[in-house]
């Protein structure tokens, strides 16, 4: 219990005190400056969009390539996240020529049931393409394999991106 | 997707039934009893999956529900890494705890997945008088949520819920525990929810 020691009155308050940590989940997005996570990306893909001048970024975590029209949760595709994600980013204070994406996801999770299930590479190629077309360069990726991922991402420092695998192998970028 | 309260308490029923008769299967492989949970039955929000399954390493083996209903949707086996080597030590008498997966361990998991799911899967037939068999097994060996967000992404393409039926087994006496997880496909689900009506009528 020694972390109780410490709110002792006569000592400050530490400076940067560890913001809340919001966790993005399937089919969902966030934006803004505070620490976001995806947890357990499996054949989804968390898109990172940051401003590399503005301490502020965005996250969805996609889950398939194309909406076909559906408009109820953009951030669950490819196709309707990137817009999504550049709409509320540049609401918040972001300049889109600053804006880079960083990719992590899109794992084949399952051996016999590939061609069912290998929805994975579909939204990788979906993304990349989709990036493409709005002209926001690929700063970094952790995509494709065969384990899950945990991701966690933090706007205030740098865009600091750490990816752990289910394996425990760890990447920062 | 809404579901009644009185439609709850039939998909538990239902699911009690089965994973009765599963429990009894695991109970019989390791000779020893076994522990069951009254089933949960969720209607969760796409979004909020991450609350009820976490990223810690489990051994999920699945299968597709195939038969009079298809596509029917997914049902596993859920086992927490350290029951799952525990489990397959059991079988194969070791008693090393401190090692990786093998072959060996994902051939008995797949073994034990099919047995137990098999056992599920016909009780809850039999009762809702329909055939519903398992697809040959499939073994993830890896973060629980990004296996299961992988089965989501095939079942809930349209639609932003997702029901999640759960119930948990454990052994006491090999410290095994584990949960059978099943998450049905729409259409499977209005078909079965349908059939229990008819079934409660009489």
């Amino acid at each position: 219990m020694r972390h109780l020691n410490t709110t002792s009155s006569d000592i400050p308050a530490p400076p940067a005190l560890p913001q809340q940590c919001v966790n993005v989940g399937i089919g969902a997005s966030h934006t803004g400056s505070c620490p976001m996570t995806a947890i357990g990306l499996g054949s989804c893909i968390a898109l990172v969009l940051h401003d590399t001048r503005h301490a502020v970024g965005a996250c969805a975590h996609i889950m398939l390539p194309e909406s076909g029209g559906k408009t109820d949760r953009p951030g669950k595709y490819a196709d309707t996240a990137i817009p999504l994600l550049i709409g509320e980013l540049t609401a918040q204070g972001g300049v889109k020529r600053y804006f880079v994406a960083k990719i992590a996801g899109g794992a084949s999770m399952f051996s016999n049931f590939q061609g069912k299930l290998n929805i994975g590479k579909r939204n990788i190629e979906a993304v990349r393409a989709h990036l493409e077309a709005h002209g926001i360069p690929i700063a970094a990726e952790d995509v494709g394999g065969t384990v899950g991922r945990t991701l966690h991402y933090n706007p205030a420092h740098g865009g600091n991106i750490s990816v752990k695998r289910a394996d425990g192998s760890c990447r920062e970028f | 997707m809404e579901l009644s309260a009185q439609q709850m308490d039939q998909l538990k029923e239902l699911g009690n039934i089965g994973a009765s008769h599963a429990a009894t299967s695991l109970s019989r492989m390791l000779m020893s009893p076994i522990d069951m949970t009254v089933p949960e039955v969720m209607l969760i929000d796409i979004a909020d999956i991450a609350t009820h399954i976490r990223d810690e390493i489990a051994a999920i083996v699945i299968f597709e529900i195939q038969g009079e209903i298809s596509p029917g949707g997914y049902v596993g086996l859920y086992m927490p890494r350290d029951s799952a080597i525990r489990l397959t030590n059991t079988m194969l008498g070791s008693t090393d705890m401190d090692r990786e997966f093998n072959e060996m361990d994902e051939s008995a998991l797949l073994e034990v997945g099919n047995i137990m799911i098999s056992q599920f899967l016909d009780a809850t037939a039999t009762l809702l008088d329909i055939i519903m068999i398992p697809s040959p097994p499939d073994i993830a060996i890896d973060m629980a949520h990004a296996v299961f967000e992988t089965i989501v992404s095939q079942v809930a393409s349209d639609i932003n819920n997702v029901i999640l039926f759960r119930t948990d087994l454990r052994s006491t006496e090999h410290e095994i525990r584990g949960a059978i997880i099943l998450m049905p496909d729409c259409t499977t689900l209005n078909e079965i929810l349908m059939l229990l009506e008819r079934l409660m009528q009489g």
